[in-house]
C-alpha cells in the first residue's frame, strides 16, 4: 500500500467510494421496499386505496405477477372470459365482492379451487339435465332473461319464464329477486348487457341445460402475503381505472 | 485495509439479517403479513379479516376496533386448541383429524396444478381423448330373458323379430326373467340409465345389449343359467357433446386429471423412502 504509486492509490479510493455509494444506494432502495412493503400489509385495505404511493408501490409488485399468473384467463385488459365463465372485472367488477379484503381472499384460495377456504357456496346446477325444469321451461327463463336485458323477446314465453324463475326452477333464491347476483354465492347478474358465459339465448340455454362451475385457483401457495395484497388492491382499482379510460 | 473492513461490516450485516429472520428463528415481532402470533405460529392478516367480516356480518372497514380485537382472540383461542391437538397426537386416532390432514396434504400437493392453466390447445387435446365422458347419460328399457336352451332362444327371438307379443312368446318359449333388472320385486320395466345396465350385466351381456335400437332382440347369450335373449324395448342412446357445450367440464376434468396423476406420483414418491412392513399373511 505504502510502495503504490499515487494515482494507483487514488484510483482504489475513487473505487472504493463508488462501491460503498452502491452499497448505500442498494441499502437505501430495499429499505424503502422493506417499509414500503410493511405499510402495504399492516393498514387496513380500505384506507391503502385513496394512499396514491402505497397503490402505486402495489401496482409495481403486482402487475409483472399479474402477466405470469392471472392474464391468461382474466385477460390484459381485465376483459375476461366468457368461454371459461371468467367474468370481466373492468366492467362488472368481482363476482365475491369488490372491497380488497374480499378480492384478497378470493385471489389466496381461489374459487371452487379444491382449497378447504376455498369460495364454493354453490353451483350452477344443470336444471334441465337434472331434471328440475324441462327444456321448454328453460327456453321460456331464457326469453325472460332476454326481457331482463331489454332486448326482443317472446312476451309470453318471457311471461312463462318469470314464473319459472320464482318457481320451480329457484333461480331467484341464489340470483336473486331483482336477478342481480349475489356476491355471498358468487352469483352473476342475469340482466345484461354483459354476461358470465355469455348472453345470446344458445349460451344461457346451455347455462341452464348443463350448470357451469368456473374455478379460480388457490395462490395461497404460490404468491407470497406481499404479492396477494398488492393484487388485491391493484385488481380491485386498476380495472375500474381501465373501464373509465 | 479499508476495502476489508467494507467487506466484513458487509458480511456481518448480512449474516445477522440471516440469522434473525431465518424460518424457526424465535422473535418477539409480528410479520406485518400476521395480525398476531402464537407459539411462533402466525394468524395471517387476510384470515383475520375475512373472519371479521363473517363474524360481525360487515364490511371489515366498518367494523370497529372492539370487534377487531374479539376475533384476534378468538383466532388465538383457535389456534391454541389446535395447537393442543397435535400434543397430544389427535390425528393418530380421531378419524375426521385424519381425513382433514390427508385432505390437507393432498392439496398442498395439488396446489401447482391447480394455479397452471391449460391451454386451449391442450384443452382440446383432452376432449378428443375422452369423447365419450362428454356424452348425455343412455336410457334403456328392456327385459333380459332366459330360455332353457340356445335352441329355443333362437327361435323365440325370430318371433320376436317377427313382430309376435313379447308376452306371448315368453309363454310359449317358458321364457324366464334373469331377475338382474328388479324393482321393489317386480321386474323394472321402466327407464334403466346405461350405466347401471353396464353394472348389472357381465361383458358378454353388455356388449350384445349396448349396440340394440328401440325394438330390437339380440343374438342368444349362453351364460351358467341358459341361453340369454335381451329384448329392447326402448333405448335412448347417449347424445355427445360439442367441444363448445362441454368446454368448462373439460377443463374441471382436465384439471381433476392432472391433479390425480400428481396425487399418486407423490404417493410413490412417500412409499419409496418410507419403511413400511405388511404382515407376513398379507406380504404375498
Amino acid at each position: 500500500m505504502l510502495g503504490m504509486p499515487g494515482h494507483k492509490r487514488v484510483l482504489r479510493s475513487i473505487l472504493l467510494m463508488l462501491l460503498l455509494a452502491a452499497l448505500t444506494v442498494t441499502f437505501a432502495r430495499w429499505l424503502g421496499f422493506r417499509q414500503r412493503a410493511d405499510q402495504l400489509l399492516r393498514q387496513d385495505p380500505d384506507r391503502i386505496l385513496t394512499d396514491s404511493r402505497l397503490m402505486q408501490f402495489a401496482a409495481q409488485v403486482a402487475q409483472p405477477r399479474y402477466r405470469q399468473h392471472c392474464a391468461r384467463c382474466h385477460g390484459g385488459a381485465f376483459q375476461g372470459d366468457p368461454a371459461l365463465g371468467v367474468p370481466n372485472i373492468a366492467r362488472d367488477g368481482w363476482l365475491y365482492g369488490n372491497a380488497p379484503v374480499d378480492v384478497e381472499h378470493t385471489i389466496l384460495y381461489g374459487v371452487r379451487s379444491g382449497h378447504p377456504m376455498s369460495r364454493n357456496v354453490t353451483d350452477m346446477p344443470a336444471l334441465v339435465r337434472d331434471g328440475q325444469i324441462t327444456s321448454a321451461d328453460a327456453w321460456d327463463v331464457v326469453e325472460y332473461l332476454q326481457s331482463l336485458a331489454g332486448r326482443s323477446h317472446d312476451p309470453e314465453a318471457a311471461l312463462r319464464g318469470r314464473s319459472i324463475y320464482y318457481g320451480k326452477g329457484n333461480c331467484f333464491d341464489c340470483h336473486a329477486s331483482d336477478a342481480r347476483g349475489v356476491a355471498d354465492y358468487g352469483t352473476p347478474a342475469l340482466t345484461g348487457p354483459v354476461y358470465l358465459y355469455g348472453g345470446d339465448r344458445q349460451t344461457l340455454y346451455q347455462s341452464i341445460l348443463n350448470g357451469r362451475h368456473g374455478q379460480c385457483p388457490a395462490w395461497v401457495n404460490v404468491l407470497s402475503p406481499l404479492q396477494i395484497r398488492a393484487l388485491a388492491l391493484y385488481l380491485v382499482s386498476a380495472p375500474r381505472a381501465h373501464a373509465t379510460d | 485495509m479499508a476495502l476489508f473492513a467494507s467487506g466484513a461490516i458487509i458480511g456481518l450485516s448480512i449474516a445477522g439479517y440471516g440469522l434473525f429472520t431465518a424460518k424457526g428463528t424465535r422473535s418477539r415481532a409480528v410479520p406485518p403479513e400476521a395480525v398476531a402470533m402464537v407459539n411462533q405460529r402466525q394468524i395471517l392478516r387476510s384470515d383475520f379479516m375475512t373472519q371479521t367480516q363473517t363474524q360481525f356480518s360487515a364490511p371489515f372497514a366498518q367494523t370497529s376496533m372492539a370487534q377487531r380485537k374479539q376475533t384476534i382472540e378468538a383466532m388465538i383461542d383457535e389456534e391454541l386448541m389446535m395447537q393442543r391437538g397435535l400434543e397430544i397426537d389427535l390425528p393418530s386416532y380421531d378419524p375426521d383429524v385424519r381425513n382433514a390432514l390427508v385432505a390437507g396434504v393432498e392439496l398442498e400437493v395439488t396446489a401447482d396444478v391447480l394455479a397452471q392453466q391449460p391451454t386451449p390447445e391442450q384443452l382440446r387435446a383432452y376432449y378428443e381423448q375422452h369423447q365419450d365422458q362428454y356424452s348425455s347419460e343412455g336410457v334403456m328399457q328392456l327385459r333380459d330373458l332366459v330360455a332353457t336352451s340356445k335352441d329355443s332362444a333362437t327361435r323365440a327371438a325370430e318371433e320376436l323379430r317377427h313382430g309376435r307379443p313379447l308376452e306371448t312368446v315368453i309363454k310359449q318359449y317358458g321364457l324366464t326373467d334373469s331377475g338382474r333388472f328388479m324393482d321393489a320385486g317386480h321386474v323394472d320395466t321402466g327407464d334403466i340409465f346405461q350405466f347401471a345396465v353396464r353394472a348389472k350385466l357381465d361383458d358378454a351381456l353388455y356388449q350384445a345389449t349396448a349396440p340394440l335400437k328401440t325394438g330390437e332382440v339380440s343374438a342368444p347369450v349362453t351364460r351358467s343359467d341358459g341361453a340369454h335373449l335381451i329384448v329392447m324395448i326402448q333405448h335412448r342412446f347417449p347424445v355427445r357433446q360439442t367441444f363448445e357445450q362441454a368446454s368448462d367440464r373439460v377443463w374441471s376434468d382436465f384439471k381433476k386429471d392432472a391433479q390425480a396423476k400428481v396425487r399418486a406420483a407423490n404417493l410413490a414418491y412417500l412409499r419409496s423412502r418410507a419403511d413400511i412392513i405388511i404382515a407376513p399373511e398379507y406380504a404375498r
